[in-house]
């Protein structure tokens, strides 16, 4: 059954993107700031045309998307990092660039994208929207064209993600080869019915597909472009290179692997395993050697995908309701981690825009000329380090506690062990902040009242989350559900051996 | 309003930090008539509950109340609440008590210091924090609070930033405790894991069933342990709190004295049972506290700081509490816990008086001849350092002596005649500081000459906490404590609920070695420093230099950790983060654009070689992870 109803949010975002480019096509006076705020109402629209989503029975477009509660977390949560983003490059990208209307018109795709990557339940469907975001992504990377840093990580990006593009397609191609369909549901069937004892064309298929998404959510080895691309651009949109675009990876991997690959568990969770001790370790460790703020982010981002990997590998490792609660528990710790990083972007923002400097002796003295942005990026910092009472460690702490399979407790004590590591250099940026007079002689100066908000907001939530982690865990919790009884595969779980 | 309403002492103080931290700056003097009204209310409040508890029904059971705080599916529902038992109703008399005190003492102090309102408003969170760690009905509530009591003594050890060393002793206080924290992380996970809940009391009920497993319930414990030994600062981890004492006094006196530093002894007493019931852990407590009453004993001996000496002291005496502890006696141990923090207190204070009166000397070397300048504060700290000393009929006695008693009956002659020792320097280092900084003639006539007794608000507490350091000792007597309201002596009163109550009974023998020990101390230290001599100290250091250096270098402690880090650590960092920028080729640290933009645009970069090794680097990921996949699993 066709039913373009369950597009509706989608149809408001990519209306709006088109209708952005065409003010600034039609009235170039239009003032650039002002368009940064329509975007905002556009995606907030969109955000409440999802919200009637909720709890709405699952519907399918012809077997390729899927509308249901996964969908519309994720669709609530790209338009969220869309508002956000938004805000924050109202003043940051006025003053560096004459036209903003694509800018503006491609965050919306992008976000239109990740919702895609979540609700896709057919291999090309879900390539198409994957692409749909990267591509959109390569140009909003590069958007500062006069700027050689910006150009060359978008290049690099480009290219690198057209590599893998490739691998994602010809990994997609092996299994299509082996099962005769790129449905998920069929997919699934095709693996159960596949006779006993190994296929190289299954593994080899998985491997690829596994790197195909590892270097969308920048696992390692597969995170080489990150650092560059993250510090080559705009600052608004390293931050929605380190929340949406990592996002929708692991969406992407959820739908994939609980609906289409979990027959064949065995045959990838040791990979994922791998990947995220791997990830982790790497990330951590060289973020310490980091001067950079944006690369120091890109790796303790890194090291943040290593911890989620676990949960996918805990999703391989256990039956279906460790499955459920590593999902829900992955799903409540993306939106802490989405809303601490926007909260740390927000005041980097906020301090880049006043310093023009994005190294980390750039935050020196900042508890003294803007005690309230120093003290915004230290809750953001110890939320990813996973102190307690911020959303990191309530969220982590379900995280682990979820993925805390027999099998898994070598890769979560290594967890525990990097949250400490990771701890050193979130730290050297904090000691930065409070422990060193500012460079020359300044006062006090203010906030613009956009991203004071904005950071204050997105502050209180990392709060709340922490406290009390309660009420949202409920939402993640219904949102992983329709993994796990979607399509059949409800009491299906079919483990080789 | 009773027992189940504990949690309003530690939410008046949270409330009132919120008020202090946004609006302390606007409000007159700071707003520290706030933070008082604050503790003295969770003060007066204690009282409350403590009448309440009392009059309980089911006399001394526990009071329990709690909320659902994130209940999702069947089997993973938790919840947070109090739980209030003789051990917590300890905990509250400590904490607020001595908390009160140093409120009314920083008024006085802290007159005239920048950030004044600051200061009132993490002291509020700390004692918030504290009580909420003291009363939390599970561990993962105990691990939140624990973390927040350990960002207070942070923020608080680091107070004065502009000064470096006292950043530097913050950052280290943070560090060294958060790898114990990491070990009592691992541990609340790995008893979470084989019980499947938080909850304290269900834990220990699951695994007195016998639920879990020897070496595994060992392993949880030691882990457990490893986080009450960085908080309590036991040795090897002793290095963070002799450089704490950068902290404004005050606040020595509460966190690193009398309160946060207890944590580690309050959960190991909390949990004690676990301990009882996995083999050998009892014997690791033990030994963890002999060897830190020891080697502390030997620290004190050579500082010239007031405060050092303190912090060593302390260091020791929660070795003390472990030692109880390690003898199965949880009771003995919070006993020791309540003198030991009033005293402590007392001669933090008692410091803090000297040291504000002497515009910040706090080097025994410059000092000296006090007493007559400073006659309030002389007559406490003596009270205090003989309280420390352990002789009678001071607080001290009466806890350490039954230290002793119970050592004795667990483990033997051979761990009573280390803590004798340990307990002979701690009479000797005590009675040193006190000649040293009191007694005798000015060393540094300016200083001297300069002082004058500290005001009331300042001696008022010293006074009150003296007072303290004499009686609190007595209520281990039946008789006391029965006219208290208790059921008996105050170790009759603590005891967990399958142990039965430890009945106090009062033996001369220990009690004549008990004063021996002190008496042995004292004289030597008189001996050695009475009258403003150094002679035969000097005479000593130089016979024995290489000993001497030793003990005035803490046993190199400090240097070897410096190496580990440097050398470790950091090193491997360096290791990784080289061959993720050189062989497998990240662009470095700075990106390379900026020098290759000269050279003349994006192409020309891309011929450098670099990209493709990027591209290898997935290529060769993939590789491996397919070849593991067939070859080596296949």
């Amino acid at each position: 059954m066709r039913d373009y109803t369950i597009f509706i949010p989608e149809y408001i975002a990519a209306g709006s993107a088109v209708g952005i480019i065409g003010i600034e096509l039609f009235w170039p006076k239009f003032r650039k700031d002002w368009l940064a705020y329509i975007t905002a109402v556009a995606a907030l629209g969109w955000f409440v045309a999802g919200l009637f989503f909720i709890g709405k029975d699952p519907n399918s477009f012809q077997g390729l998307i899927r509308s249901d509660d996964f969908t519309t977390y994720f669709r609530l949560l790209a338009a969220g990092i869309v508002i956000v983003v938004a805000l924050m490059s109202a003043t940051h990208m006025r003053t560096r660039t004459k036209t903003v209307a694509e800018y503006y018109g491609l965050l919306l795709v992008a976000g239109c994208g990740m919702v895609y990557m979540a609700a896709a339940t057919e291999l090309l469907t879900a390539y198409i929207a994957l692409e749909l975001l990267s591509f959109s992504l390569y140009i909003l990377v590069g958007y500062l064209k006069r700027d050689n840093l910006s150009s060359e990580a978008s290049l690099k990006y480009i290219l690198l993600g057209a590599f893998s593009s490739a691998m994602f397609l010809y990994g997609m191609s092996l299994i299509y080869g082996v099962t005769g369909t790129t449905y998920y549901e069929g997919i699934a069937e095709g693996l159960a019915a596949r006779g006993p004892g190994t296929d190289p064309a299954v593994i080899v298929g998985m491997m690829l597909i596994l790197a195909g998404v590892g270097f969308k959510v920048s696992a390692a080895p597969f995170h080489m472009w990150a650092p560059d691309a993250y510090q080559g651009a705009p600052l608004p949109i390293t931050a929605f290179l380190s929340t949406a675009s990592k996002a929708a990876g692991f969406a992407l991997i959820l739908r994939l692997f609980t609906g289409a690959l979990i027959v064949d568990a065995a045959e990838w969770r040791w990979a994922v395993a791998a990947l995220a001790a791997v990830t982790m370790t790497l990330g951590n460790l060289v973020a310490i050697q980091q001067s950079n703020l944006k690369r120091l982010v890109a790796y303790s981002s890194i090291g943040q995908v290593g911890y989620m990997l676990i949960t996918i590998a805990a999703i391989g490792y256990g039956d279906a309701k460790v499955g459920q609660d590593a999902s829900s528990a992955l799903l409540l710790h993306i939106a802490g981690y989405v809303i601490a990083t926007l909260a740390l972007f927000a005041a980097l923002t906020a301090a880049y825009n006043r310093t023009g400097r994005e190294d980390i002796a750039g935050l020196r003295g900042l508890a003294e000329t803007q005690p309230f942005l120093a003290l915004v990026i230290t809750i953001a910092l110890f939320s990813f380090a996973g102190l307690p009472p911020f959303a990191g460690f309530a969220t982590k702490l379900f995280m682990f506690q979820g993925a805390t399979t027999d099998e898994l407790l070598w890769v979560v004590g290594l967890a525990v062990l990097n949250s400490f590591i990771s701890l050193y250099y979130y730290l050297m940026i904090v000691r930065q902040m409070y422990l060193f007079d500012p460079i020359g002689d300044v006062g006090r100066w203010k906030v613009s009242p956009v991203l004071w908000c904005l950071a204050a907001v997105l502050m209180v939530g990392v709060l709340f989350i922490g406290v009390y982690p309660g009420p949202v865990f409920e939402l993640t919790e219904r949102a992983a559900q329709p993994l796990f009884d979607a399509a059949g595969l409800g009491g299906v779980q079919v483990q080789r051996p | 309003m009773g027992a189940e309403e504990a949690w309003l002492l530690a939410a008046i103080p949270a409330g009132v930090f919120l008020v202090l931290a946004l609006f302390g700056r606007a409000l007159p003097r700071g707003g520290d008539y706030l933070g008082v009204a604050a503790i003295l209310s969770s003060f007066l409040l204690f009282f409350v509950v403590l009448v309440d508890f009392l009059d309980t029904p089911g006399k001394l059971g526990p009071v329990v109340n709690d909320i659902e705080w994130s209940s999702i599916g069947e089997n993973f529902d938790l919840r947070m609440g109090i739980y209030v038992d003789p051990i917590t109703i300890v905990m509250f008399a400590v904490v607020t008590t001595v908390a009160l005190m140093v409120n009314i003492f920083s008024i006085g102090y802290m007159k005239g210091e920048p950030r004044y309102y600051w200061f009132f408003a993490v002291l509020q969170l700390f004692v918030a924090s504290m009580l909420l760690l003291v009363m939390a009905d599970n561990l993962l509530l105990v691990y939140i609070s624990w973390e927040l009591v350990g960002v207070c003594s942070f923020l608080l050890i680091g107070f004065y930033w502009e000064k470096r060393s006292a950043t530097e002793a913050a950052k280290k206080a943070f560090v060294t405790t958060r790898i114990g924290d990491v070990g009592l992380l691992i541990g609340i996970l790995m008893l979470w894991k084989a019980t499947g809940t938080f909850n304290i009391q269900e834990i220990i009920h699951h695994v007195e069933e016998g639920g879990v497993g020897q070496n595994y319930l060992f392993a949880a414990v030691a882990f457990v342990f490893l986080g009450c030994m960085g908080k309590s600062a036991q040795v090897p981890f002793h290095v963070w709190l002799p450089d704490a004492m950068e902290g404004p006094t005050p606040v020595s006196a509460l966190i690193h004295a009398a309160t946060m530093v207890v944590a580690g002894v309050y959960l190991t007493a909390r949990l004690l049972p676990l301990f009882e019931v996995a083999d050998g852990a009892l014997l690791m407590v033990t030994i963890v506290g002999l060897t830190t009453a020891l080697l502390t004993g030997f620290m004190a001996l050579a500082q010239t700081d007031i405060k050092k000496v303190l912090a060593y002291s302390t260091v020791g005496q929660l070795g003390f509490m472990f030692v109880a502890l390690g003898a199965g006696h949880p009771a003995v141990a919070m006993f020791h816990l309540m003198t030991h923090a009033f005293f402590k207190a007392l001669l933090f204070l008692g410091s803090g008086s000297v040291i504000h009166a002497t515009h910040h000397n706090q080097e025994m070397d410059k000092l000296g001849g006090l007493w007559k300048k400073m006659p309030i504060t002389g007559t406490t700290f003596f009270i205090g350092s003989l309280a420390l000393a352990g002789l009678p009929p001071l607080a001290g006695f009466w806890s350490k002596d039954e230290i002793f008693v119970v050592l004795n009956d667990k483990w033997g002659a051979w761990a009573v005649v280390i803590l004798a020792f340990a307990a002979v320097m701690t009479a000797f280092y005590t009675t040193r500081l006190f000649i040293r900084t009191f007694m005798g003639t000015p060393r540094d006539k300016d200083v001297h000459d300069h002082t004058e007794e500290s005001g009331l608000v300042m001696t008022g507490p010293l006074m009150f906490l003296a007072f303290l350091a004499v009686v609190s000792g007595f209520v281990v007597f039946h008789g006391v404590g029965k006219a208290l309201g208790f059921p008996g002596g105050i170790t009759e009163f603590i005891f967990l609920p399958h142990h039965g109550p430890h009945k106090y009974h009062f033996d001369l023998a220990w009690a004549a070695a008990s004063v021996a020990m002190g008496a042995t101390g004292l004289l030597l230290a008189g001996w050695m420093y009475w009258g403003n001599s150094t002679k035969r100290s000097t005479q000593l250091a130089e016979a024995q230099p290489g000993l001497y250096d030793l003990i005035r270098n803490k046993f190199y402690f400090d240097e070897l950790y410096q190496a580990g880090i440097d050398r470790g650590m950091l090193g491997f960092s360096y290791v990784v983060s080289w061959f993720d920028r050189y062989v497998v080729n990240d662009t470095g640290v700075d990106g390379s654009a900026q020098v290759t933009g000269f050279s003349g645009g994006v192409l020309k970069y891309l011929q450098t070689g670099r990209l493709p090794n990027y591209a290898m680097a997935v290529a060769v990921g993939v590789v491996a992870l397919a070849v593991v996949g067939l070859v080596v699993r296949g």
